[in-house]
Formats: structure tokens, C-alpha cells, sequence
């Protein structure tokens, strides 16, 4: 792992705080949705300080280099993110769906029979 | 026993005027509701000028909300049987009794208006997507459905409660094997004939027909036997 690329990742955890904080500023980010961004930035930083952690896995997994540890860690925690989102638009959807039924129900009288 | 029917319309303006007219002068005898999902046109407008039934949704939310909002209306006005009805004008009126008889005969949970009972299938593309439909049902649950992507299907109280209280049943072929396969649901077919669209066009386009077959296989082979 090149000195360029922990330097980066050091880079990037600041950055992904910085946007965090700043959504937390303008509510457009719970406590609870912040967690995933500070353990993410906390684990760039922690991978770009020591190393030998990255240099562990790949040895381990089989990969050939410890940068590409570094990627395949993040497109997993991405595609783990993606999916849990795909389960809340789900959720989200179907609570939408049952609201706009009520609304409609409600505004609706009785059939006359 | 009380039936209604659900008239499930999105953008009709064109037909539901004289769907629900014929409705009215050949089958007085039933209870309506047009479910009016959101529409963009005149369809509401022209619901309440004519004094029609109408259940008015403030979005769109597609068919299978649609008909949902239908089943529970009619769970909650306690309907003994529903009947899924399309607006625009391919479903004949004069069947619907057919369909009533049919379950009080047999005593099914679900009654599916068929075109393929005493009349042979065509052979298209469209009817080849049918027949792997059907192939399918054939495989998972061992019973024969003819015709299983006919929109126009009767179903009985038990199914009104499923549909109404459960968020994922869409009026769908594939709801059919669930229905079958894990709520051991009867289901039978009764000959009906319907007639090509009266106005506006299919939803059935290329994209669409590959997304609608990827889900009923996908429901049919995979989901369905995971959900409760």
C-alpha cells in the first residue's frame, strides 16, 4: 500500500465526516444513519494508519495486493448498504401505499345497497 | 350472497363511461366500485358527473395497489365475493354471473374467468408467455390453469381478507400459486370470451412483458416459498 494511497484514504475519512456533519447540521441525517459514515471513515483511517491490517486480509483471502483488499472491503460495505436501502425503500413503500388507501377510503361513503 | 366489483382504472376516461353503463343495464344485480388510481385524465370527473361509485386515490400506485384499495373497501363492508373487473371494455358483463354460479357450484376460493376452458388457445408470443405461466403452476402446485394472466377473476371472502390485511398480493398469476400453494386455496376456471381493448393501449410493451415474466418465474419459483 503506497504512503499516496493511505494518505488518500485519510483524505477521504475527512471528507465523509465533513458531509456528515454537515447533514447532521440540517437535519437531513439522524444519529442513528450517521453510524454507518463515522465507522466507515473511522475504518479508512484505522486501515490507512496501520497498514499491516490490510496487508493481514489480503495475505489471508488470497488477494493479490493489499489496495485491492482495500477496494473489495468497500464495494462490500457499499453493496451491504445498497442492499438494507433497497429494504427500507421496500418498507417505506408499502407503508405509502397504505396511507394513500386510507386517504382514499376515508374520503369514500358507504356503498348504498 | 354480495358481490362487488372492482374496477380497477388508471387513465380511462375513453371507456369507463360505457364499461360502467353496460355494466349497470346487464348485470344490475351487483354492487360496483371503481378504483380510480390516481388517474391524470377525466376518469374522476367523469365518475362523479355520472354519479358512479368511485373510490378516489390522491397517487398513482399501480395495479396491485389499485385492487388492494378495492379488497379492502369490500372486506370492510363485509362483500361476500369480489370480482376484479377491467375498465377499459375487454371483460364482458354478462359473464360475471357465470362466474358467480361457478363458485357456488363448486364452492372455489377463486373462480378465474378463462378463455381457454372449451376454446383452444392461439398461438402467439403472448400465449407462449401464458403457457410457461401455467407450466409453472402446473409444476409447483399441480393444478391446470388455463388461462392464469385473465385480469378477470372472482375471489371469495377467505381472499378478501388475504388481500385486504397483507401488503404483497398483487392481482397477479403468480398470486395465484402462492394462494394455491401455501394457503391451500381452490381454484377453478369458468369459460368466459372477452373482447380486444375498446380504447386506450396495452401496458404491454417489450420491456414490460420481460419484467412481468421475470417476476411471475422468479415469485412462482423463489419468493413463494418464503413467505409466510
Amino acid at each position: 500500500m503506497s504512503v499516496m494511497l493511505r494518505v488518500f484514504l485519510v483524505i477521504c475519512a475527512v471528507v465523509v465526516l465533513a458531509f456528515v456533519v454537515r447533514k447532521i447540521k440540517k437535519a437531513q441525517l439522524s444519529a442513528t444513519g450517521s453510524i454507518y459514515w463515522l465507522l466507515l471513515s473511522l475504518g479508512l483511517v484505522v486501515v490507512a494508519v496501520f497498514p499491516q491490517i490490510a496487508f493481514f486480509f489480503s495475505d489471508l483471502l488470497g488477494v493479490q495486493s493489499p489496495s485491492n483488499f482495500v477496494f473489495l472491503a468497500i464495494i462490500a460495505l457499499l453493496l451491504i448498504r445498497q442492499f438494507n436501502l433497497q429494504s427500507q425503500v421496500t418498507q417505506l413503500q408499502t407503508k405509502l401505499t397504505a396511507l394513500v388507501q386510507e386517504i382514499a377510503l376515508r374520503d369514500t361513503d358507504a356503498p348504498t345497497r | 350472497m354480495s358481490t362487488l366489483i372492482i374496477i380497477p382504472a388508471y387513465n380511462e376516461e375513453e371507456s369507463i363511461v360505457s364499461t360502467v353503463e353496460e355494466l349497470r343495464a346487464v348485470a344490475p344485480e351487483f354492487d360496483y366500485v371503481i378504483v380510480n388510481d390516481g388517474s391524470r385524465d377525466r376518469t374522476s370527473a367523469l365518475c362523479h358527473e355520472h354519479g358512479y361509485n368511485v373510490i378516489d386515490q390522491p397517487v398513482n400506485l399501480g395495479l396491485t395497489g389499485g385492487f388492494q384499495t378495492g379488497m379492502k373497501y369490500a372486506w370492510r363492508h363485509g362483500y361476500d365475493s369480489v370480482i376484479q373487473f377491467d375498465a377499459d371494455g375487454q371483460h364482458r358483463p354478462e359473464h360475471l354471473a357465470d362466474l358467480v354460479r361457478r363458485q357456488e357450484e363448486t364452492g372455489a376460493d377463486i373462480v378465474v374467468g378463462s378463455r381457454f376452458v372449451t376454446e383452444p388457445k392461439p398461438r402467439s408470443l403472448r400465449m407462449a408467455g401464458s403457457n410457461l405461466i401455467s407450466a409453472l403452476i402446473k409444476l409447483t402446485c399441480g393444478v391446470v390453469i388455463r388461462d392464469p394472466t385473465s385480469g378477470m377473476r372472482l375471489y371469495d371472502r377467505s381472499m378478501i381478507e388475504q388481500f385486504a390485511t397483507r401488503t404483497d398480493l398483487a392481482p397477479e398469476p403468480d398470486t395465484l400459486a402462492f394462494l394455491i400453494k401455501r394457503k391451500g386455496a381452490h381454484v377453478t376456471e369458468c369459460q368466459v370470451e372477452m373482447r380486444d381493448r375498446m380504447a386506450g393501449e396495452s401496458y404491454l410493451t417489450l420491456s414490460k412483458s420481460i419484467s412481468y415474466m421475470a417476476n411471475a418465474c422468479v415469485s412462482i419459483l423463489f419468493a413463494m416459498w418464503f413467505r409466510k
